[in-house]
């Protein structure tokens, strides 16, 4: 249908519309126009995905000069795949409607290893070989060699594109990543660099995040985006961490071993050279006395090292003369991997300031902070000139010049952390070295000051006020939709004790009781009585399920449980995991119905939905707070009280609720799915953890749910059941929550919209 | 994690002896402690493995696992007393990094015993001709330094200043909000007032009080900086021209309304202005011609403000003007007196 936003005209590709999607491209527009940054939260399954696509496509239609390019950022590539699946439906109801092709480009990129065609290359199984046998296949150097000496191997298919590519664009139209490489094979082109070359010039770009918040990545892949985009994260509850994790550093003894192997290779390396070919290390080093920048950075296949980032006057200034040639270069690397050596031999655990390192590594060593600051650009340079292909055997070397450059660049914002042992197990040695960043905002500044907008959205973002603040952006739009329905069809109840009036909780001093495991465990057998189908369960370790059930197990619990429902565990295993999932599902479409246990934050609860049947009842064993021991933890929670005015509790709050509600939207994927929601823990009908859930599960959370006991719990699931049991269809949702055009048009909807949007 | 590390001379491993310790000369060959008492009992003697004359004082405890890390740093250490110039020394970074090249060029040579001979002339040329300069730096620090200390001293206060002003502000809210809690419950068990009305206002004061608190924890914030000490600046301040404020969030105040303002002429109420015409003012006032209306000038207004002036005062007693005089004097006087003072 055809829609008319605030003035703009919206082809929508479905006959049906929900108010809500409409509010959403109400608030949306109204970030674009004011080219700002926006929050926005939605519920899952309401179609977040094509709103956001067809009010953005409509908006790069009509005002073509100010919004060139929409960068759509999702997490995994099943998510990527979807995305584009709704595009293709937009595009084509754009050229029904229009009747003709449309000039839009959308394509989707992911890693070498998702679009490979290279005969044997794409066979591998792991990125980082992928991207190391395609190095040493396209490098510009293996390139040159084959030009000498035809026995050399390089890609054909990189060739192919090299050749012809470059001059014919791909054509408009919606490419995922099955048509890049259908596309790619027709032509003998590689697909990846095919993709990579065209992101420049596509309307739509769809990735995921890495390659715009990873430095690193994001230094090659989209640099040459333009200003006037505008970028999405969808998902995004989690960003901050994606932020943080980019610009972390991880350094174990193994790593340093396996370092000091690759400087002797290096070494080996540079004096073979010295022998035979002494010309290019002595080009090499002129260039480095010029001061000049690598030209031959901008050669695409000579991307697999990258400077985490630098502000730009220190990139455009001399490499210092310290680690000018090679040998000294050498010699400088060993010794900060010794030094790094010396600092893991500890007996109980560090907290140092980027500062108080510098200070000792220059006390020890005698090494400064400015020939640091160079180092992953001077390894760099030194690899591409000692033409070494195989990449993989230096990902630790390369690790560790990140981490040189990083603890020299940034004083603020890092923390370094140096444990001799897990806390698990205090008796094995296992030193590891963490620099940790602290600020979230440091990686993601770049990406809020050079788009002019960006939309960070998902169906859980609450509380909404929290992400400005820890990502320190100003946006101009903040807002949380609620889901319109045409029947209560979510039930959250907040459970707190059992038949026997004992308070449920996982507080530590509880959670070992036994009268709280054996109310967890009557609470779950007596709601698989009444509820049909999957009923899904989250709790808020791996430790915490393995206790429980085990004791469960010697209560009889677990024999009761299988009276009525199959039993199904998440591992930390993945391969397990997914087999346990598989047979979950075949136990739901069966009819035999069948118990998930997992744990919030893991694999289940991020990425798998359970919808309808799948996924009749959550139950939520517990607030699922972080492990609060956690130095790097509690190094970050110091910095934002510092820096933000960030409680410790209101962070560890607002963390645990947004796990909490990602768990609990798992069950509802769209308007006629029905399912029920049970907090089962005291501490969740307080108002500061209640007031942090989503609005829209908020909304039917009533206060006389707020404080039941099992008993009182299956009563009302039994009622509600009942009443969801009952046949519904379209025709019931038509005008309530599900609007045709001239409904959505008549003045009574615009005027609850109008309401809706100020309400918030 | 060391286990593997052995001596060369007696193959004792530190799995076997763990009170082993390893010691380097300047040759930078590992011994154990034991060896190197039994082979220079005498206070020197050769290296077991290059043959290098070596003294006992000169042995230290090794640092790093690969000895020849240990022996570099040595040599380094000692020629960077010597050769300690800044960039400030020189005129250009290019110059600067070419000195920098030779120094590291020298230890190289000095670690790898290339061609001793002209190194050590090297370095003592330069230890003749950059006395002074040598003399002066080794006093001055240099500036990266001073940046790091002053980073680590700012680093140092803010933790002990915010530790215990955190520490205090919890503790401070958790009493206050127990005693909120026993106040409520002693006002349930002894007032005779009704229960839902004392609940109710208890609720109305705690959250006027989590109103407060904020403001209160924001007091005591820090200056953010706005730069990275990369130099990158913080947020989207002053370098991004489009950044918008939030739009400000509507509070939950009560609504405005509107009072007329309340004159004290001190004397006789003037008429308002919609009678004058009814009584006859107009009659001594020049009327206003048509330009003059054009701006939404009328006659009323200035008649208006002529009776106004003319009855405020009237009633004016001078003893307020009197004891207003008095006070003015004093404040006056007393800041002469401060103003001697000081």
């Amino acid at each position: 249908m055809k829609l008319n936003v605030d003035g703009l005209l919206v082809y929508f590709p479905y006959d049906y519309i929900y108010p809500e999607q409409f509010s959403y491209m109400l608030e949306l527009k109204r970030a674009l126009d004011a080219k700002g940054h926006c929050l926005l939260e939605m519920p899952s399954g309401t179609g977040k995905t094509t709103t956001l696509l067809s009010l953005i496509v409509a908006y790069m239609k009509a005002h073509p000069l100010d919004l060139t390019k929409l960068v759509y950022c999702s997490r995994t590539v099943p998510e990527i795949e979807k995305v584009m699946e709704e595009l293709r439906k937009l595009m084509n109801y754009y050229e029904k409607e229009m009747g003709m092709e449309q000039n839009i480009l959308g394509l989707a990129l992911s890693s070498r290893k998702n679009l490979c065609i290279h005969p044997s290359v794409s066979k591998e199984r792991e990125g980082k070989v992928v991207d190391g046998r395609c190095y040493s296949l396209t490098a510009s150097f293996v390139r040159a060699r084959h030009a000498a000496d035809d026995a050399v191997p390089i890609c054909d298919f990189y060739e192919g594109f090299d050749a012809h590519g470059k001059e014919f664009p791909l054509p408009p139209g919606v490419y995922n990543l099955d048509d890049l490489k259908e596309y790619g094979q027709m032509k003998r082109w590689c697909p990846y660099f095919l993709a990579r070359h065209t992101i420049i010039h596509a309307n739509i770009v769809v990735y995921s995040y890495h390659y715009l918040l990873d430095p690193k990545i994001a230094e090659v892949v989209s640099k040459e985006i333009s200003k006037t985009s505008v970028v999405v994260f969808d998902e995004a509850h989690n960003i901050d961490n994606v932020c943080i994790d980019s610009m972390s550093v991880k350094i174990t003894k193994r790593l340093l071993d396996k370092c000091s192997n690759s400087i002797t290779i290096l070494e080996t390396t540079i004096s073979n050279m010295k022998e035979n070919d002494s010309k290019r290390l002595e080009k090499e080093y002129k260039r480095l006395v010029e001061g000049l920048r690598d030209a031959t950075i901008a050669r695409e296949t000579d991307m697999a090292l990258v400077n985490p980032v630098l502000p730009s006057e220190v990139l455009e200034e001399a490499v210092p003369g310290t680690i000018r040639t090679a040998e000294h270069f050498i010699a400088f690397l060993k010794r900060v991997v010794e030094y790094i050596k010396t600092r893991l031999r500890v007996q109980q655990v560090v907290q140092e300031s980027p500062a108080g390192f510098l200070r000792d590594i220059h006390t020890k060593v005698c090494i400064d902070r400015k020939p640091l600051r160079f180092t992953a650009e001077r390894l760099a340079s030194l690899i591409r000139t000692l033409e070494i292909s195989d990449l993989t055997d230096f990902s630790p070397l390369v690790t560790v010049s990140h981490f040189a450059t990083l603890v020299s660049t940034y004083t603020k914002g890092f923390t370094i952390i140096i444990e001799p042992f897990e806390d698990r197990a205090p008796t094995v040695s296992n030193p590891i070295l963490y620099f940790s960043c602290l600020d979230s905002s440091i990686a993601i500044k770049p990406v809020f000051n050079r788009f002019q907008t960006v939309v960070i959205t998902s169906g859980t973002l609450s509380p909404l006020d929290m992400y400005p603040k820890i990502l320190d952006f100003h946006p101009v739009i903040m807002t949380s939709f609620t889901m319109t329905l045409a029947r209560p069809c979510i039930l959250p109840m907040i459970v707190s004790k059992g038949n026997d009036q004992v308070a449920m909780s996982s507080r530590y001093e509880t959670r070992e009781d036994t009268a709280v495991i054996r109310n967890y465990g009557n609470l779950l057998v007596e709601v698989a009585a009444a509820v049909p189908d999957g009923i899904v369960c989250f709790f808020t370790s791996y430790l915490y399920l393995e206790t429980i059930v085990s004791s469960w197990y010697d209560q009889g619990i677990i024999d009761q449980l299988q009276r009525h429902k199959l039993l199904f565990i998440e591992t930390q295993d993945a391969a397990e995991t997914s087999l346990a999932l598989i047979n979950y599902i075949k136990a739901c479409d069966n009819g035999r119905g069948a118990v998930l246990l997992s744990v919030a934050r893991g694999k289940v609860s991020e990425g798998i939905d359970f919808d309808h049947h799948l996924g009749r009842a959550v139950l939520m064993f517990g607030i699922p707070y972080v492990y609060t021991q956690s130095r790097i933890l509690r190094a970050r929670l110091e910095y934002l009280r510092d820096q933000f005015q960030i409680r410790e509790n209101d962070f560890l709050t607002f963390d645990a609720m947004r796990h909490a509600a990602q768990c609990l939207g798992r069950c509802m994927r769209g308007k006629t799915d029905y399912g029920i929601m049970v907090l089962a823990d005291k501490r969740f009908s307080r108002a500061d953890k209640r007031s942090k859930l989503p609005k829209w599960i908020q909304e039917h959370l009533k206060d006389t749910n707020c404080n039941l006991s099992t008993e009182e719990c299956v009563q009302i699931c039994k009622r509600w059941l009942r009443q969801m049991a009952q046949p519904f269809s379209r025709e019931d949702q038509l005008g309530i929550s599900l609007l045709t055009l001239e409904q959505l048009q008549s003045e009574e909807m615009q005027k609850k919209i109008q309401q809706r949007a100020q309400g918030v | 994690m060391d286990d593997y590390q052995t001596c060369p001379k007696c193959k004792t491993t530190k799995y076997r002896n763990p009170a082993m310790v390893l010691m380097v000369n300047t040759c930078g060959h590992a011994l154990c402690e034991s060896c190197v008492e039994l082979l220079f009992a005498k206070g020197s003697g050769a290296c077991p493995e290059c043959k290098c004359p070596l003294r006992r004082n000169n042995f230290r405890v090794q640092l790093f696992e690969d000895p020849a890390v240990d022996k570099e740093v040595d040599i380094r250490k000692r020629i960077l007393k010597e050769f300690n110039k800044r960039q400030e020394d020189f005129p250009t970074l290019r110059e600067y990094n070419d000195y920098l090249e030779e120094v590291e060029t020298i230890i190289f040579n000095l670690v790898f015993d290339i061609d001793p001979t002209n190194t050590n002339k090297m370095i003592d040329n330069y230890k003749k001709e950059n006395k002074d300069i040598t003399q002066k730096n080794r006093n001055r620090q240099s500036q990266e330094e001073m940046e790091l200390e002053e980073l680590l001293e700012a680093e140092k206060a803010q933790q002990s200043e915010k530790a215990n002003l955190y520490v205090n502000a919890e503790l401070e809210e958790k009493k206050q909000k127990h005693k909120a809690r026993e106040k409520l419950i002693d006002e349930l068990m002894f007032s005779d007032a009704d229960a839902k009305s004392i609940v109710a206002s208890h609720v109305q004061a705690t959250a006027a009080l989590a109103k407060e608190q904020p403001k209160a924890a924001a007091q005591p914030g820090v200056v953010k900086s706005s730069k990275f000490s990369s130099g990158v600046q913080i947020g989207l301040r002053g370098q991004h021209t489009n950044s918008f404020l939030p739009i400000p969030k509507q509070e939950d105040l009560p609504l405005y309304r509107y009072t007329a303002p309340v004159f004290d002429y001190d004397g006789p109420p003037p008429p308002p202005i919609e009678k004058l015409g009814k009584l006859n003012y107009f009659a001594n006032i020049r009327a206003a011609n048509i330009t003059e209306r054009a701006g939404g000038y009328t006659e009323a207004m200035s008649c208006c403000r002529a009776l106004q002036e003319a009855l405020g005062g009237l009633f004016y007693s001078p003893q307020l003007m009197h004891k207003t005089a008095v006070l003015a004097t004093n404040s006056s006087t007393q800041d002469t007196d401060d103003m001697e003072t000081t």
